[in-house]
């Protein structure tokens, strides 16, 4: 019986983790977030990352969002998935394979990906990796491509002091 | 009370253990509903807009699109006014590739064969397997779906792009990451993925390769194929040149799988790494000369441009409508040339075109359509000497519009 009863726990032990993951919030991207997402950083230094999980760069640059994020607790790193609504398990798992799922994370949720494009910048086309540095005063630095660490790097540091 | 805390311990853990299934189940569901509900519920909790068509040489036009985990058919015989009832292509449900560059694939063969091509995405990130099937009577069923490629590694099998040769044979090209796999799997080691090939000389019946067109291609553009008078195929891509430059790249496809002529075919220095999903396109025209529409997001020269492809040039290249334009699409029939492409305005994305009557000397603009909803890429088709931008929008399914 103690047996079984251990077998139980564990078994519980096991999956409450994973339900907890699964629980992360990906918040709905749509053409209004990225003003709403200024507002909330009024002030203050932010970085917002397009990503999708059929982008292999954008799978690489993970490990390195999580680095700055430690090393840089004082400059959010959102990040925003372009995958659609049906692929929110998939997305919530990679988050959660690169210790990203308590990160700030956003989903795009309007299938008029233009729209939506053409709130955060005119001049993306959709390319992926996308990432947006804004300092205090919100001037920004645009990049695609994966995360540049000759730049970067020095980026975080000056926002950071 | 040992036994029945013991009960209850079980209880809850079963109930738990359900709640996990159920809850998996559901999003299981979901998923497949999402991709069923055609029209239906939800923004996005829709099947994907990506599509292609290709008139057959009496001018009905057929079209391939996908609904949930089915490839779909339909023919038009009077240019896409109205369409006929779908008929699957897939007897099995699976996974279809219909997002961006990718998209399935439809041709007509030479004896009125209706040709389909997709990708199948398999378990793991970024692998696929290309797919084939045909129709020998007129589109009112379909073969069996089988891969193109004798490769059968779980890896990048993606971006399929298929012609017709000018004696009939059939080309189908992907993306494929075996080359890179066999290298180590890392990006310092070999950049980017390859292109391959496979030609098939009894309408589809069995395929011969696979031939490697080329080293180093990017990983998530479309590929442009143009059938050649001498029955190869010319074929057009993103390339990862060295530095990661990722400009284009132009080489012939030999039907007895012996490629030629590799060369750089644009020289724009966007230097990235990303996947752009932005794939060129090319024609060619009756003296032969080339056709191309591109884009490139290079710092000093960013957005779509249209050029004619010389050996070590590109002649007479200009920019192709304003700040948002994107997905360029072009045709050619005889001295004119016609460009299709997107542009959102800020409410609505438009279809406008340039339209040349002098080979690309000169051309003008036209405003084609304009929707306020999600739209797929257009596509540019031609037949009998006039164009046809076929464009599958939310709003109005497989439209097309002709270009005056």
């Amino acid at each position: 019986m103690r047996h079984v009863r251990f077998v139980i726990v564990a078994l519980i032990a096991a999956w409450l983790p994973t339900s907890l993951a699964a629980s992360s919030e990906l918040r709905p991207f749509d053409a209004a977030s990225a003003g709403a997402i200024a507002s909330a950083h009024a002030g203050r230094p932010y970085v917002v990352a397009f990503w999708s999980i059929h982008c292999a760069p954008c799978l690489e640059d993970m490990k390195d969002w999580r680095a700055l994020a430690q090393k840089f607790p004082d400059v959010p790193i959102i990040l925003v998935t372009t995958d659609p609504p049906s692929e929110r398990a998939k997305v919530r798992s990679v988050l959660a394979r690169y210790q990203l799922d308590q990160a700030e994370n956003w989903a795009f949720a309007d299938e008029f990906v233009e729209r939506v494009r053409f709130a955060v910048d005119k001049g993306w086309r959709g390319e992926l990796p996308r990432t947006y540095y804004y300092d205090a005063r919100h001037r920004v630095d645009v990049r695609s491509g994966r995360v540049d660490h000759r730049v970067v790097d020095a980026w975080f540091a000056r926002q950071s002091k | 009370m040992e036994g029945y805390r013991g009960r209850w311990a079980a209880l809850a853990a079963a109930l738990l253990l359900a709640l996990g299934g159920v809850g998996s189940a559901l999003a299981q569901s979901a998923h497949g509903h999402d991709h069923k509900a055609m029209g239906g519920a939800g923004k996005m909790a829709r099947a994907g807009l990506a599509a292609s068509a290709a008139f057959d040489d009496r001018g009905r036009l057929w079209a391939v699109s996908v609904a949930g985990e089915y490839v779909e058919v339909r023919s038009s015989t009077d240019f896409g006014a109205t369409w006929s009832s779908p008929v699957k292509v897939n007897p099995v449900a699976e996974p279809v590739e219909a997002d961006g560059d990718s998209r399935p694939r439809i041709a007509v063969g030479t004896g009125g064969e209706i040709y389909v091509t997709w990708t199948k995405p398999l378990a793991k990130p970024f692998t696929g397997e290309i797919r084939f099937s045909r129709s020998v009577d007129g589109g009112k069923t379909f073969s069996t779906p089988r891969p193109v490629h004798a490769d059968r590694q779980v890896i990048t099998h993606r971006f399929d792009s298929m012609t017709i040769t000018r004696d009939g044979r059939v080309l189908v090209a992907w993306v494929d990451k075996r080359d890179l796999v066999a290298a180590g799997g890392k990006a310092a080691d070999y950049a980017g993925a390859a292109i391959y090939y496979a030609v098939s000389d009894d309408r589809g019946a069995s395929f011969r390769g696979d031939f490697k067109a080329a080293d180093n291609s990017c990983e998530c553009c479309r590929i442009a194929l143009v059938p050649q008078p001498d029955g190869n195929v010319l074929a057009l891509w993103r390339h990862v040149f060295p530095g990661s430059v990722r400009d284009h790249a132009l080489a012939t496809l030999g039907v007895d799988g012996k490629v030629t002529g590799m060369r750089r075919a644009t020289w724009d220095g966007w230097t990235i790494d990303a996947c752009p999903h932005h794939g060129p396109s090319l024609a060619a025209d009756g003296q032969g000369r080339l056709h191309a529409v591109w884009f490139s997001d290079a710092r000093q020269k960013s957005g779509v441009f249209y050029g004619r492809l010389e050996a070590d040039r590109v002649v007479g290249e200009r920019r192709v409508g304003g700040a948002t334009a994107e997905h360029a699409d072009l045709a050619v029939s005889g001295q004119r040339v016609a460009i299709a492409w997107k542009e959102f305005d800020g409410r609505n994305s438009q279809l406008r075109a340039l339209v040349s009557n002098d080979g690309g000397a000169t051309f003008s603009e036209r405003e084609l359509a304009a929707t306020a909803d999600a739209s797929d890429q257009p596509r540019l088709l031609s037949y009998d000497g006039k164009f046809y931008v076929f464009w599958n929008t939310r709003r109005e399914p497989l439209r097309v519009v002709s270009l005056p």
